[in-house]
This record gives structure tokens, sequence and C-alpha cells, in this order.
């Protein structure tokens, strides 16, 4: 009888043990990856803003503000409106795409779904991080096949493609963190659509990718767009695109602004919807 | 002990959604089946013990959340793929590789289901779908949440069978809730029986059947004849088509059995019907307090 009862005993541990591995908290990896990048390709708002648009919209500017300026002005022109149009498919993928999808998903309760799963927030995050970033380079790729075969860009440093590379990646991560808050903070696909596109359109406004440089904005606005990386892509990278020296610091003092408020959003978001059990 | 609930209280504004005074108790194994009219505070609790609602009091238990397997009334997917897709990336697996959920796939006929969208299922395939992967991630503790709400009868009995013929071997604890009476008394062996946010009863069903209904019951249909022909036995609390008789041992039985047997009544024998067990029991727990207040 106790070893009858022994036997029971470890066999509950082994069934313990066996069943507490198949519920450990899922973490990010190469499945969760392709599954975003399959939930991407699904949202026609991502390919349309994030490959077709700067495309196009690079294309149209090239064209009609491109003919109006003086020969010796035409090449920083093009390159000025070329690194203008390279934010938008950040923007557009990372933010109003990203925010689009994402604001749905949450109306429905997916997230909620997949934590039930065992999966993190930060796992759940992460990877799609990963999987628009994914999606990104192929937009970029597109984007610059497209400038080389298209428009006559001067070929520019090494280092400053990397800077720009580097610069429209970050960026990137930061509008997906802060569109992936606003989600979650609003619940809802049209509150959360009609933020992101409103806080695009201004971003763009602010600076200098709607044909106003942030120069002609008023002193209150300027400051405004000083916190702003996408503001420093736009205005001032053309001055160092064939080459030359550029002071950073207000740069980078931007992204970690930027950052702070993206990061101050997103443990926001996530302190509200923690799971706890006391 | 698998879980342990002290002094729960749920509230949803000034509204108190859930009040629970008296410790209770989940042991593991056990299948507890949770029962309650609508607003009676069901969900909120599965909520509770899943983390997923602010509460005071305490649940003690050493699972953590993400090891607790959930089907909640609303189950939600992505439409951009088909579901295999989601499946294979939930349990991070290949179907083609995972004989255990191909074996799971095949007994609930949902092959031919996996290349499609999840809005393009039907409500029992939706139901299935999440089935399907929560059997699989085999966690301690799994909650049902009206699986079968909105399904017809005939999909509604099948996914049941299925459902009981999965975990009649297993050693999973469930807490399952449900309006269908009858889904629990296939399922689960201690009923939680909840109204208005109170507990109303809480213990093993033949123990809560033989408090609130005696030793075994006899139904009827709630008719003139009927009436006149069991005049002198127990009556029950019960719908009010039908006439419910509590018998306390066998004499009794027999003695109404030979009643109804030859006066040619027709009737239903019970000593585990969760309904007219329930409906006693509130009937009970309201009459215990109003006497407690005068």
């Amino acid at each position: 009888m106790r070893s009858m009862r022994k036997r029971k005993i470890k066999n509950d541990a082994e069934n313990s043990v066996e069943m507490g591995k198949k519920m450990k908290q899922k973490k990010c990896n190469m499945n969760m990856v392709l599954y975003e990048l399959r939930n991407i390709n699904g949202n026609f708002m991502t390919h349309f803003f994030g490959i077709v648009f700067p495309n196009m919209m690079t294309m149209i500017f090239s064209r009609t503000i491109g003919a109006q300026v003086p020969e010796a002005a035409r090449d920083n022109v093009i390159v000025s409106i070329m690194l203008s149009m390279s934010l938008v498919i950040p923007m557009s993928i990372m933010f109003i795409g990203y925010g689009a999808l994402y604001s749905q998903e949450v109306e429905r309760e997916v997230p909620l779904r997949m934590r039930l799963f065992g999966f993190h927030e930060r796992s759940l995050l992460m990877a799609k991080i990963i999987a628009h970033m994914i999606f990104m380079t192929i937009a970029f790729a597109i984007y610059a096949v497209f400038q080389v075969f298209t428009m006559d860009i001067p070929k520019p440093a090494v280092s400053s493609v990397i800077c720009l590379l580097v610069s429209l990646y970050l960026i990137g991560i930061i509008l997906l963190v802060i569109a992936h808050s606003l989600a979650n903070i609003f619940r809802k696909f049209g509150v959360t659509f009609g933020i992101t596109m409103a806080v695009y359109f201004t971003l763009m406004m602010l600076t200098g990718m709607m044909g106003i440089s942030t120069e002609q904005l008023p002193q209150a606005l300027q400051k405004v767009a000083a916190t702003l990386p996408m503001t420093y892509v736009s205005n001032d990278f053309a001055d160092f695109w064939t080459g030359g020296s550029y002071n950073f610091m207000p740069f980078i003092q931007s992204f970690i602004f930027f950052g702070a408020v993206s990061g101050i959003l997103l443990m926001y978001a996530q302190y509200r919807d923690r799971r706890v059990i006391k | 002990m698998l879980l342990t609930i002290k002094q729960l209280q749920v509230k949803y504004g000034k509204q108190t959604a859930l009040q629970i005074n008296s410790p209770i108790s989940f042991e593991k194994g056990e299948r507890i089946g949770v029962i309650g009219a609508n607003g009676a505070g069901k969900t909120t609790l599965v909520k509770a013990i899943l983390g997923l609602t602010a509460y005071e009091g305490r649940i003690v238990t050493e699972l953590k959340p993400e090891q607790m397997a959930a089907h909640m009334q609303n189950n939600a997917y992505v439409t951009t793929m088909p579901v295999k897709r989601i499946m294979e990336m939930i349990l991070d697996t290949k179907i083609k590789e995972n004989k255990e959920l191909q074996e799971l796939i095949a007994f609930f006929e949902f092959e031919g289901c996996l290349s499609k969208r999840y809005n393009a299922l039907s409500g029992g395939q939706k139901q299935k779908f999440t089935i399907i992967m929560i059997m699989m991630q085999k966690a301690e503790l799994t909650f049902y949440d009206e699986v079968t709400s909105g399904l017809d009868f005939e999909t509604r009995q099948k996914l049941m069978e299925k459902m009981v013929e999965w975990y009649r071997d297993k050693e999973e604890s469930l807490i399952i809730v449900s309006h269908y009476y009858e889904e629990l008394e296939q399922l689960a062996d201690k009923i939680l029986l909840l109204d208005q946010g109170k507990v109303v009863a809480f213990g093993r069903t033949e123990e809560l059947f033989k408090t609130y209904c005696g030793n075994a019951i006899f139904i009827l249909d709630n008719n003139q004849v009927n009436g006149g022909l069991t005049k002198g036995f127990r009556t029950l609390k019960s719908p009010n088509h039908l006439i419910a008789l509590s018998c306390r041992d066998r004499e009794e039985e027999r003695e109404l059995l030979s009643i109804l047997m030859d006066n040619n009544v027709n009737f239903k024998r019970s000593n585990s019907d969760i309904e007219i067990m329930s409906i006693n029991a509130r009937e009970q727990f309201y009459a215990k307090h109003e006497k407690e207040k005068n």
C-alpha cells in the first residue's frame, strides 16, 4: 500500500514536471517573427504607405520642386527630398501601419489571447519589432533601387549612409513603441488610428517633410521640432551626404528625448495591462 | 493544494461583482464546475484567478498566470493567415513534425480547417481550434469559460463528448464555467454555485445533491393527475413545467416507483441532477439569509 502511494506521489511529481515544462513563459523566437511577418504581409496599409507612398512622393516632389531650382542647387535639393521621403518609410510602416494593424488586434483582444497562451508582452513586442525591421529593410532596399534607377542622386559617403540607416531604424523602433503603447492605452482602432494619423501629419509638418522647412515655422514650433530626430534627418543630413563633418549632439539629445517619451508611454501601457495574482 | 481563495472581492465601479467570504480551496486534479445565472460572477472569478482583473483579498497559489491555460468566452486571432500558421506559432512547433498534435487535430476532426483563416471557421470549428491549443499546453490548471455557448445542440453534444473522452484519464485540474447543467454532470466532480456575486454552495456534486435533494429524485411532468398521484411525497423546487420529488431512502423510492409504474407515468430518476440541486440550494441559501436578517 505504501509503495503504491509512493509510486503515485512519484507519478504526480513527474506529471507536474512535464506540465511545468510545457507551460513555460514563451520567449521571442523565429516562429513568432515569421508569424509577425505574415501578419504584416496581410496588411494593405503597411504596403501602400511604407513602399508605394514614399517612392511616389519622392518622384513627384523631385520632378516638381527639382525643376524649379537652379542647376547648381539641384543635387542638394534632390538629396534633401530623398532623405525627407526616406523618413516616410519608418513613419508609415512602424507608426501608421503598425498602429492600424495592432489596434485592430487589441480591439478584438488578440494580444490578450496570446498572453493567455503564455506569451509575455515583452516577447510579443520584441517579435513585432524584429518583423517590422525586416519589412522596413525590404522597403529601404526597394526605395534605394528606385532612387538609383529613377533619380540622379550624388554618390554618398559610406559613413553618411550608415548614419542615415541607423537613424531610420532607431526612429522606426521608437515610433513602433509609441504606436503600440497608444493602441494598448486607447484599445479602439478608430481612436488609435485617428491619433496616429494626427501625430503623423504633425510630425511631417514640424520636421520639414511637407514642403515647409523648419526655419519657416514659428519660434515655439521650431523648439518642438528640435526635440524630434526626424527634423535633423530631413533638414541637415543633405549637408554631409557626400562627406564632411556634423555636430551630432542636438540630434542625439533629440533621440534621448523621443526615446524617453516612448519608454514612459510603454511603461504606462504595461502597468495598466499587468496581470497580478496576490 | 492548487489554489485557495480568501476573502475575495471584485468591484466594477461601485457594484460588487463577486464576494467570496469563506475560504475556497481547489485541490490538484479536481474538476470544478462553476454555475450560476448571468451576472452571478462566474467569468469575474475566472478573470480574478487569471490575474486579469483587480481584486481585494487573496488568491493563494504557486501557479504563475502563464502556467494556467484558459478558453475564454471570446477567443480572437488574426485573420491575415491560415489558422495552421497561428497554431504552429502559438505551440512553437510544426504540425507535420508533432505526432501528438497531429493526433489531437485528428481527434477533433480539424484537419480540413487548417488551411482556412480564422474568420472563415464556423462557431464549432473556432471553439475546437482554441481547445486543441489549450489541450496541447497541458497546464496544471485549465479554464473553460462557456466553451459551448452559441453552438447548436448537435455541435455542443459532439464537442462535449470529445472533451469528456480527452480528459477521462488525464490529471489536469479543470475549472469549467457553463450554463448547461448536463455538461457539468459529465465533466465536473465538484460544483461551485454562484448567485449575484455570492457563493451559494460549494462541494462534491454527490454531497451537494444529498444535502439539497436527498438520496434520489424523480422528475415528472407537472399536471393535475401527476400532482394528485404523488401527494404526500416531498417535493423540491423545480422549473414550473416539472414536478421534482425527493426520496430519502430505498424504501421511499420503491413506493414512489410502484405508484408511477402502476399509473403509467413517464419519469426520470436521478441522483446527480445539478439543475434541481442548484435551484434548491439557491432557495435554501436565500431562506437562511432572510431568517438571519429577521
